[in-house]
């Protein structure tokens, strides 16, 4: 394997696992926080790519990138409010169930909407085509077509290459959001109310803190990542109803390999996850399963995950 | 009332239950044909009946949420066509293959996700059936045919008899109320006591010197045999397997129509699974697509405001009309001191829910 | 008596355990013979409650032995050992909320007479069945007769700690521990609570009660051991106990309920 091939399968990696990402960590944030297993995470990434869809076709990316987050945002909030609240009270089970059924109804609201096959994404023109990279000694022929295109740098690779342009962006974007939001829970007021919460909410409730109202916040937050997520991960993933629960299950497993209600080992485990389906491309039937092969593994060698707290569920 | 007559009371009582029952499978038919449905339709209601039997003993005994049992439909079907297409069409022997595949399946399943808690389990069921899914698509679909799912040209017999049209659904329909005979004594024996305790206090149980976990397999292993023999019934009925047979959305139906019809009642979940399939097939004759919103919706609403389904309505409509509605949920029945009590005590609301 | 040498039902010796960086018991010991009634006393975070979990099988001890009936309970899992015979009654009352009276006890007596497991699906359980008869005799004995077929979950918060005692007496234990008994309770239901349990050890069932109450120590036990701190700092006759300048001093910052 050569230098290039790895640099290749370590972009497409990043560039999978990016969008996993996004989602496990809105999933573990809102597990941490609620207790919560939003089984309606990815009807938030469908509300978001349909949203981002519209939006974008009648008023360009740059309100997109800006009105869908937030859009996402009020609607994790009323979400939070007008329904997940009222299940703190009763069984487990039901909140899974009440989410599901909220996905359900989700998708085949979109399918009634906007039908049930792929439509087409506005993707902006200076998102469209490729990037290049070049490695140490290499020239860029003088070609319109070439220097048309963004150059990047990488030390170790031989000659050029190129990689479209999107992914790139895609997992630049979600390094800046994920960044964001680690920046937010270690050095702003209310992320330590919230680490502490995910850590022992009870004790918080003792102390006096109202974590409730920011259960509606932290429940926001999760869905403005979701959004996020949609409105760079839309042209990968296409718009269709079903792709979220599609993106659903493996989320949950990347959750659940990190260790439900640690952001890092959700974090580590995408980009594991990411990592693995890039490495095994060639043997394309091993891809299909490996996720859960690895899962599978995981968990009987370490069930609480890979970071997660011991004792959370055994 | 003295121990003999209770007794004679009580037998009095099953058999009246159960021949009602029975005529109303056998008549189904008849009757679905009333209400718009047609007779295939009565044999593919009764396989997800039986599915859904099973699962109540899982979710509403135990209160263990799967989202997987499509694995254990999905590979029973799957065993069974293959046994139409590589070895004989005689339909015992296909179950003989599927009750034990299905077996070691659940003991693998079992083992792997039932330590944890509900939330756990329920993800870890539903990313295990994926897995199959996957697995048949992929790995195995030189056996499976793939995308296409598996077609035979397989005319099923059991013993001489040929396995088409009204044949199979007198089959499903003897095995649906057998597996009712079953699951309703279970429900009052011992061992059924011990499942519906787990949903109440593990903690308490395991205190009490129970080894919950066993009983827990025991209850996961029943389910995943009823479902089983579902996905058996299924290709018998009409011999191809889709991959859809596999997929979680058909765990999540087997889910709403639990929830929907009444969990921990055996017979809401067998009524939800008749209005889930009515619904997709004579309904959405009249509202197209949006029949699985609208059920959806449905779906949602009981959750939130109905929680004990189609059942627990019913029963609080009859409250609401003045009739006193025994607690039967209780595997020891009210005696007539009891019923009493409760006249006097009836504006304090106590134990819901109705066999 | 028995054919074993034993002299106590329960024989603890030297048992510690650590919980990351805390010793939450240090070199415990203690002995209680067949037939007593011993109370554990102490502030809060003694390790009271570790001991029982200990005991119970929720948690294994760092070192140390823990002899029941002559018997080793190390890695013995909670099931097993509430088979060889110790009953626990919680602080807060752990009971089965939506299943009636009858139901919360008969489960303590099948699994006395069938075991940690199982398979009884032959047998029906209502009128006549002789689990049911049981239950309903064992639970006018704490007198909650009336209520047989009343919901666990609408008792009061009495009547569900004395149902929670019904379902433990049920299986018959050799070693019932009681953790707090009284904990917040009034002084007339207290007094109640001691008839009971008074009544209760009248049978020769052997106690371990966690309590506050000194009163309730007074009026039940046989012999004190007091921790504090993770240690048993002293041990003896109620009388004895009470005179002890190490456990006055532990009290200090407390005070014990009078």
């Amino acid at each position: 394997m050569s230098a290039n091939d790895i640099f290749l399968q370590l972009v497409t990696g990043l560039q999978l696992g990016a969008i996993y990402a996004l989602i496990a960590l809105g999933l573990t944030l809102i597990f941490g926080t609620l207790g919560v297993v939003n089984f309606a995470h990815g009807a938030l990434y469908v509300i978001a790519i349909y949203a981002a869809t519209v939006i974008g076709d009648h008023f360009g990316f740059a309100v997109t990138v800006v009105l869908v987050p937030l859009v996402l945002f009020v609607v994790g909030i009323i979400m939070e409010r007008g329904l997940i609240q009222y299940f703190y009270d009763r069984p487990d089970t039901d909140q899974i169930l009440v989410t599901f059924g909220l996905a359900l109804v989700v998708q085949e609201g979109a399918k009634a909407i906007f039908g049930a096959n792929n439509i087409p994404y506005p993707v902006p023109d200076w998102g469209k085509g490729q990037m290049l990279f070049y490695g140490s000694g290499t020239t860029i022929p003088n070609v319109p077509h070439f220097q048309g295109m963004p150059h990047i740098w990488v030390p170790f690779i031989d000659g050029m290459l190129f990689y479209p342009s999107w992914r790139i962006i895609l997992i630049a974007v979600s390094l800046l959001a994920i960044g964001g939001l680690f920046a937010l829970l270690q050095f702003t007021r209310f992320g330590l109310v919230v680490r502490a919460g995910m850590r022992d909410s009870e004790m918080l409730r003792f102390l006096g803190v109202n974590i409730t109202a920011r259960f509606a916040i932290v429940f926001g937050l999760g869905a403005l990542i979701a959004g996020v997520a949609g409105v760079f991960g839309a042209p990968i993933t296409q718009v269709t109803p079903e792709v979220g629960m599609n993106l659903l299950v493996p989320s949950f497993l990347v959750v659940v390999i990190g260790g439900m209600g640690s952001l890092a080992g959700a974090l580590l485990a995408a980009v594991l996850l990411g990592l693995a389906l890039s490495f095994t491309a060639e043997y394309s039937s091993v891809q299909q399963i490996i996720i859960y092969l690895v899962a599978v593994v995981v968990l009987l060698v370490r069930p609480r995950g890979l970071l997660g707290k011991k004792g959370v569920f055994e | 009332m003295n121990r003999a007559e209770s007794k004679r009371q009580f037998w009095l009582r099953e058999a009246i239950i159960i021949s009602a029952f029975t005529v109303v499978v056998f008549a189904m038919p008849l009757w679905l044909t009333w209400i718009g449905g047609y007779e295939a339709l009565a044999t593919k209601i009764i396989i997800f009946a039986i599915f859904t039997l099973g699962f109540d003993i899982l979710l509403g005994f135990t209160g263990y949420l799967s989202f997987g049992h499509a694995a254990f439909f999905g590979t029973s079907a799957y065993v069974t066509g293959l046994v139409f297409v590589h070895w004989t069409n005689e339909i015992l022997v296909a179950l003989g293959a599927s009750l034990v595949v299905t077996i070691v399946l659940a003991l693998v399943l079992g083992f792997l996700t039932l330590r944890r808690t509900g939330i756990y389990f329920a993800v870890l069921t539903l990313a295990f059936a994926q897995m199959l899914y996957a697995a048949a698509l992929s790995i195995f679909q030189d056996w499976t045919g793939g995308d296409n799912g598996l077609t035979m040209s397989a005319q099923p017999h059991l013993l001489n008899i040929r396995m088409d049209g009204l044949n199979v659904f007198y089959l499903t329909a003897v095995v649906v109320v057998i597996g009712y005979i079953v699951a309703r004594q279970i429900r009052r024996s011992p061992f059924g006591l011990m499942l519906r305790s787990i949903k109440e206090n593990q903690t308490r149980l395991q205190y009490t010197g129970v080894n919950v976990m066993a009983y827990k397999m025991m209850a996961f292993l029943i389910s995943g045999i009823y479902a089983g023999i579902a996905g058996w019934l299924m290709v018998v009925y009409e011999p191809y397997v889709a991959t859809e047979f596999l997929h979680w959305s058909l765990s999540g139906d087997v889910v709403i129509m639990s929830v929907i019809g009444g969990v921990n009642t055996l017979l809401g979940p067998m009524i939800g699974a008749a209005f889930m399939m009515y619904f997709e097939n004579v309904v959405q004759a009249f509202i197209g697509e949006l029949w699985l919103l609208i059920l959806g919706a449905i779906f949602v609403l009981i959750v939130i405001f109905l929680p004990g389904g189609f059942v627990d309505g019913w029963r609080r409509i009859r409250k609401a009309l003045g009739y006193i509605v025994p607690s039967r949920r209780h595997n020891v029945p009210d005696s007539p001191e009891s019923m009493r009590k409760r006249r006097e005590h009836s504006e304090r609301g106590s134990a819901a829910g109705w066999e | 008596m028995n054919q074993n040498t034993r002299q106590y039902l329960l024989d603890v010796q030297g048992v510690s355990k650590r919980f990351s960086g805390v010793q939450a018991l240090s070199n415990v010991d203690l002995q209680v013979p067949e037939g007593s009634v011993h109370a554990i006393i102490g502030p809060n975070g003694a390790g009271k409650s570790t001991l029982l979990n200990v005991l119970i099988g929720s948690i294994e001890a760092d070192e140390g032995k823990v002899l029941f009936d002559g018997r080793d309970l190390r890695g013995v899992r909670p099931y097993d050992i509430i088979q060889r015979g110790i009953a626990r009654v919680f602080q807060t009352p752990q009971i089965f909320p939506a299943l009636n009276l009858l139901e919360n006890v008969a489960i303590a007596r099948l699994a006395k007479r069938d075991g940690k497991f199982a398979m009884r699906v032959w047998e029906r359980l209502g009128p006549g069945n002789e689990v049911t008869d049981e239950a309903a005799e064992i639970l006018s004995q704490v007198s909650l007769g009336d209520l047989v077929y009343e919901s666990a979950q609408n008792l009061s918060r009495g009547d569900k700690r004395r149902l929670e005692l019904a379902i433990c007496l049920a299986a018959h234990p050799k070693l019932l521990l009681l953790d707090e008994p009284t904990a917040g309770m009034s002084r007339h239901d207290t007094n109640r609570t001691v008839e009971l349990l008074q009544r209760i050890a009248e049978q020769g069932m052997t106690k371990i009660v966690i309590e506050h109450d000194m009163h309730v120590v007074f009026s039940l036990a046989e012999q004190v051991t007091v921790m504090a701190q993770g240690q048993v700092i002293a041990s003896g006759p109620p009388s004895e106990v009470k005179g002890d300048p190490k456990v006055i001093e532990a009290y200090l910052g407390g005070g014990p309920k009078e």
